[in-house]
């Protein structure tokens, strides 16, 4: 979750006051119940008033879900249980501006500091809660523009012709078992259309929020970058502390056409208890380039591996991947890097923090196809691990078909080295404080490429988890 | 991907070892004393429609252990090069160092390789890393030497045979 214009004397990290954000449920316009069945995805498709064609493509991806297997590597993902999940739950019945929305939902919102954050320095904001978004704006330079930001249902509302033309198309609806889920109950997420030559200069912004117990949240986002245009998009995850798990499967299909660049920043903060399982994929076109920007520090289980297709000739693809897993957290982040033309390159740093027992691993792919001659590739792993219950792994597989390419990968893994604490201890520095300085040290260079105002709460956010580390 | 159909073999190291492995196989070194010092190395070539697998793992199983693992290999024509080779360190091993070296040099462009080089750490206090690089002989090395009168073919036979020598 992602807070920038709180005041920072104040800031508490969502997960510490995790309870005072949990609100009932009681005033909620509309629940499915527990469990998945066609008739569940039926209703979902209806209360949406969506084309038949839409409704079809969830029934066939149903259909897929149940056919495909869990995958049989990765995290443990044992402790979800499909059948008592909630699949679709609407908080209220309105498309409503701020003022509108319940006032549960915006106080949990003002906590978060949503609608300061926007005056500030965003240039779009949505906010999502449970299965729909609440609350949506956009400034009105890019309208004029023709930069569409949309909740992905309005999306589909109005501009039919854009999504049935790009949903599906980077991301097939049987490319894993849990996409197949998503595309079948898909609810919200953002819709962001970026014309021929626009540039937008401020992010664009959504959260996303599970409030409610046992539930699933299937967001669907498409982000459609047009010719030399350039977006960054972010988002921030949070959810309160409930006792039973619930499931955050989200799909997002990146656009990138040919000289247009794309950030997709994450900030991903959910409670310890809900399982994260996330594809993400971008299309970059000649000259394209996407930038994924991967910050994973809550969650029980994550599994996401943002990647690129690597279309066209001279496309460029970046991820820069941060996970962070304390006590009963499996980080199973990567990337995937697809080269399909010549003269494309993709660079992936990843750095990894393992404590109190948890686990974090890197799992990426680099494919360099025949036809791709000319190829660079650049994977670097770097893990901190910091006490000995902790794990850390590494499992990059990389295939090359080509000779003229350029692949490299590294990887190392170390700890809080003794003569650096010794070092900043010697200078009056107690071992807490030197610690979380040699950890914020660790991902500094990551830390750089977001905007100022998430910088320094990821700063803060990693003290906060730094907190009594000490052993 | 499909499943290697190699039959692992499991060496036991229990002293310093210099280990030469000379055919494409599974080799499981299972380090299991304190205090030792183990050197791997491999040089594979692999001609034609050869397909050559290595598949090594390096199980540190005692604490303050010591592995380097240097893993080269050569494909022409239209052979693959499958090289696998994991570092895993036991719970309890600490003070172990383990590097892991791939390093695969393609001379055309239809021979493929296939890197996978992982880790698995259970235990913290540990210098661990690998690399793994797939490229071709750069060309200014070439230049270089049919610059001097040696034919293309021969400069190629010679970088590849200074590639492929055990490093000092």
């Amino acid at each position: 979750m992602t807070n920038p214009a709180v005041d920072p004397q104040n800031f508490r990290p969502s997960n510490q006051s995790s309870t005072e954000f949990s609100y009932s449920t009681a005033g909620y316009k509309h629940i499915t119940k527990p469990g998945l069945t066609e008739g569940t995805i039926r209703e979902i498709s209806s209360l949406k008033n969506e084309p038949k064609w839409m409704l079809d493509i969830r029934l066939t991806a149903f259909r897929q879900y149940q056919l495909l297997n869990t995958p049989s590597w990765g995290a443990d993902l044992s402790g979800i249980d499909f059948d008592n999940l909630r699949y679709f739950l609407r908080a209220s019945d309105e498309k409503p501006s701020w003022d509108d929305v319940p006032p549960e939902v915006k106080e949990t919102f003002d906590r978060l500091g949503i609608p300061e954050a926007e005056r500030d320095v965003l240039a779009g904001v949505k906010a999502q809660y449970d299965s729909e978004v609440v609350y949506g704006s956009l400034k009105e330079v890019w309208e004029k523009d023709g930069v569409i930001f949309l909740s992905m249902d309005e999306g589909l509302e109005k501009h039919p012709d854009l999504v049935k033309e790009y949903f599906g198309k980077v991301i097939a609806s049987n490319d894993n078992k849990y996409a197949a889920l998503n595309t079948a109950v898909w609810s919200g997420g953002s819709f962001v259309y970026i014309p021929k030559g626009v540039e937008v200069k401020m992010p664009l912004q959504t959260y996303f929020r599970i409030n409610a117990e046992l539930s699933g949240q299937f967001e669907r986002s498409l982000i459609i970058v047009e010719e030399g245009a350039k977006v960054h998009y972010v988002e921030g995850c949070t959810a309160p502390n409930f006792s039973s798990t619930s499931l955050h499967s989200a799909v997002v299909e990146v656009f990138v056409k040919p000289g247009a660049t794309c950030q997709y920043t994450t900030i991903q903060n959910w409670y310890k208890n809900i399982y994260n399982l996330v594809t993400k994929r971008a299309y970059v076109e000649t000259e394209g380039k996407m930038i994924w920007t991967d910050f994973n520090m809550g969650s029980k289980v994550t599994m996401k591996y943002p990647g690129y297709i690597l279309a066209g000739k001279g496309a460029v693809g970046e991820t820069l991947s941060m996970a962070l897993a304390g006590e009963g957290q499996h980080q199973d982040t990567g990337s995937k890097a697809v080269h399909l033309a010549p003269y494309t390159s993709s660079n992936i740093v990843s750095k990894s923090i393992s404590k109190s027992g948890g686990r974090s691993s890197y799992r990426g792919l680099v494919k360099i196809a025949p036809e791709a001659h000319h190829c660079k590739s650049s994977v670097i792993c770097d893990a901190l691990i910091l006490d000995p219950e902790s794990r850390t792994d590494t499992y990059p597989t990389n295939i090359i078909e080509n000779n003229q390419v350029e692949m490299q990968h590294e990887a190392t893994v170390s700890k809080v080295g003794d003569d650096q604490l010794f070092y900043l201890m010697s200078r009056g520095i107690n071992e807490e404080k030197a610690k979380k300085m040699i950890v914020n040290g660790f991902i500094a260079d990551l830390v750089k490429k977001l905007p100022m105002e998430y910088a320094i709460e990821m700063n803060r956010l990693i003290d906060h988890e730094m907190e009594g580390s000490v052993g | 991907m499909k499943k290697s159909s190699l039959i692992p073999q499991t060496i036991i190291i229990d002293k310093d070892t210099n280990h030469i492995i000379k055919k494409p196989g599974h080799y499981i070194f299972e380090i299991i004393k304190p205090n030792i010092k183990v050197d791997i190395f491999s040089a594979l070539q692999a001609k034609g429609d050869e397909e050559k697998e290595l598949n090594v793992v390096i199980h540190h199983k005692a604490p303050k252990t010591t592995a380097q693992t240097t893993l080269k290999a050569v494909g022409f024509d239209q052979s693959t090069l499958i090289m696998k080779a994991k570092i895993l360190i036991d719970p309890g091993c600490q003070e172990t160092e383990s590097f892991l070296t791939e390093r695969v040099l393609l001379l055309s462009k239809d021979a493929h390789a296939i890197a996978i080089p992982d880790l698995e750490i259970l235990t913290d206090d540990v210098k661990c890393s690998h690399a793994a690089s797939v490229t071709q002989i750069p060309e200014e090395q070439i230049f270089y030497m049919t610059s001097r009168g040696i034919s293309k073919k021969t400069a190629e036979n010679m970088i590849v045979e200074g590639f492929l020598k055990m490093e000092e």
